[in-house]
């Protein structure tokens, strides 16, 4: 399973080191620290629902849209690598799903998801077209002093509108066996016990905490990205992604995660727009929607694009440079920041500067994937020879994460020497998941690669060398 | 420093960000009396219909607590809880709240009198639908 991350191990002390600022700044990118996690096997029980409970229905579960093997989320270049028996695709071989349950074009052109968000009473018109949105670093984007809030809107959720409740919704919007939707007979509901374990898997995912910027970061570009993302008179990016997290401080302190209409609704060209398909004006929060959508955190936003609600841009460089356009600036939030400025701007940006920011958060994506590299590797080097089958399996973790670190760093043609020291440490780490006696020795081999990947993108602390 | 959280409150008003993180709950209609996670289970009012007063919009529902009167308004959603009878669930009317009926009630939050936000009602007689009784 991509981007679990099991934490057995106490937190590692980061007082000791002698630049305080660069630890403190790396030690989300290092170490997990509190808050404290659920029972392990607590968390095993909801991966195992997360990943292989029907809940009685279709056939989905929560893992035939956020793959595993795509960052927890989906995307149209992995929806083409299904068979055509592929649960996602049920709408196309269910005569009962066949109509207003999903749209097979939209979802295999943009991996875009049917969701009837204001009413199930007109199937052939109430709807919404949204993307998958990955389930990482949920710990630290789901609460807000309003109450949790969930899915792109942030009011996902049935009953208490928790993540814990999330599940229940999901069940009754995507695995349904016929569209009446019947308890009992479509779908079974996930019982207490299973809604609490699904929650704790949702949360062991990812970050446990935010990061704290500025990291020192090595690339002049990703650097310039970084103070312009932290400039809240250019940028204006931390704001609302502070830290480059899903929480919000407008400078009075952190609000925490928050709702905002940005405008992306009024984009021109949209691509699912452009298919001739029907695809209703999406409102956001409540019934009737207010407009505003979700702060979704950035850490994991290189890769784990299309962005946006609707999958509207493909590019992390593309959704950066949304922010410089007209449907940003004339939108609420974008008014609104430019009646705080003093020279009335809302965000203002050249093409340098937004390669720039998206620069920093594909730099940023990278570490996270290091982060989670190593301790993938660390936590495999420590199985014993009796329990090389989960060796393996973690090692064939720590493989993908690798692979989302090259590819994202270069594609934005950064760091090439770190993208070297990644592939090989990708190598090892297959040579290890192969090796039968030497998996030991390849493993730490590859753990010394990642960390040599992570010198070249970051300046590294004496305590950490 | 009040005129720096009164700017910070207007941009945070102007955002959007203040929304009360719970609006939507469309899927909610589709969950049997009793199985509201986070909910059946801790603040609604489960019971019977003692009486519906269609004057003055309140339903009398019996339940373990003793009787309690709940205001509906016409924010509240009425849903018909058909899970029993294997049929799909459906929106209701008022005139669905009939004596004897299993319901269960959710209030809104931070209201000073008790005013349903969402009342389900079990239905458990063949035929019954929307609105029945008035028929």
């Amino acid at each position: 399973m991509r981007k679990v991350v099991q934490c057995d191990r106490s937190p590692q002390p980061v007082a000791v080191a002698v630049g305080v600022t660069i630890v403190v700044a790396m030690a989300t990118f290092s170490a997990c620290q509190t808050p404290p996690r659920p029972p392990s096997d607590l968390i095993a029980k909801g991966k195992n629902l997360f990943f292989n409970e029907t809940f009685k229905g279709n056939g989905r579960t929560c893992g035939t849209c956020h793959r595993a093997e795509a960052n927890l989320s989906i995307n149209p270049a992995f929806i083409a690598t299904l068979p055509p028996n592929d649960p996602l695709f049920v709408a196309e071989f269910n005569p009962d799903l066949k109509k207003n349950f999903e749209n097979p074009k939209l979802m295999r052109q943009f991996a875009l998801i049917l969701e009837n968000l204001d009413g199930f009473e007109d199937l052939e018109k109430q709807f919404v077209m949204r993307g998958v949105p990955h389930v990482l670093s949920l710990r630290t984007s789901v609460n807000s002093p309003q109450g949790p809030r969930t899915g792109w809107s942030g009011d996902g959720a049935p009953g208490d509108g928790s993540l814990r409740a999330f599940a229940t919704g999901a069940v009754i919007q995507h695995f349904p066996k016929t569209l009446n939707r019947v308890a009992g007979v479509d779908f079974r509901l996930p019982t207490a016990e299973e809604l609490d374990a699904l929650e704790a898997f949702q949360l062991s995912l990812g970050r446990q905490q935010d990061v704290t910027l500025p990291l020192p970061l090595k690339g002049i570009v990703p650097k310039r990205g970084q103070e312009i993302f932290l400039d809240n008179s250019l940028g204006k990016c931390n704001l609302c992604h502070s830290n480059a997290g899903a929480t919000a401080n407008l400078g009075g302190g952190n609000i925490g995660n928050a709702n905002f209409n940005t405008g992306v609704e009024t984009l021109p060209d949209q691509p699912a727009d452009l298919t001739g398909e029907l695809v209703p004006p999406d409102d956001g929060f409540g019934k009737p929607g207010d407009g505003t959508f979700n702060t979704p955190p950035l850490v994991e936003a290189a890769d784990t694009g299309p962005f946006f609600h609707n999958n509207a841009i493909e590019t992390i460089e593309g959704a950066v440079a949304f922010y410089d356009g007209e449907s940003f600036n004339n939108s609420p939030a974008g008014r609104t920041l430019a009646a705080a400025d003093p020279e009335g701007v809302g965000i203002e940006l050249d093409g340098t500067q937004i390669v720039a920011i998206a620069a920093f958060l594909r730099v940023m994506n990278a570490l996270e994937n290091i982060r989670q590299s190593i301790e993938l590797l660390e936590a495999s080097a420590q199985k014993r020879f009796m329990e090389r089958q989960q060796a393996k399996e973690l090692l064939k973790r720590a493989i993908t994460e690798t692979g989302d670190s090259i590819r994202v760093l270069k594609g934005g043609g950064l760091h090439p020497q770190a993208v070297a020291h990644l592939k090989k440490a990708k190598e090892l780490a297959e040579d290890a998941a192969c090796s039968i006696f030497s998996r030991h020795r390849l493993t730490e081999q590859a753990i010394e690669e990642q960390k040599n990947a992570r010198n070249e993108l970051v300046e590294s602390s004496p305590a950490r060398s | 420093m009040l005129k720096v959280l009164m700017q910070i409150g207007v941009i945070v008003a102007g955002l959007g960000g203040m929304t009360y993180a719970h609006g939507q709950q469309m899927t909610e209609m589709f969950i049997p009396v009793g199985q509201s996670p986070g909910v059946s289970d801790k603040s609604s009012l489960i019971g019977t219909i003692d009486s519906m007063d269609e004057k003055n919009r309140t339903v009398t529902v019996s339940a373990q607590s003793g009787a309690q009167t709940v205001g509906l308004t016409n924010r509240t959603k009425i849903w018909l809880d058909r899970s029993l009878l294997k049929a799909p669930n459906q929106l209701g009317t008022s005139a669905d709240l009939q004596k004897g009926r299993k319901i269960e009630v959710k209030l809104e939050q931070g209201e000073r009198k008790q005013v349903a936000e969402w009342v389900k009602v079990q239905l458990t007689e063949p035929g019954a639908g929307p609105g029945a009784a008035a028929k």
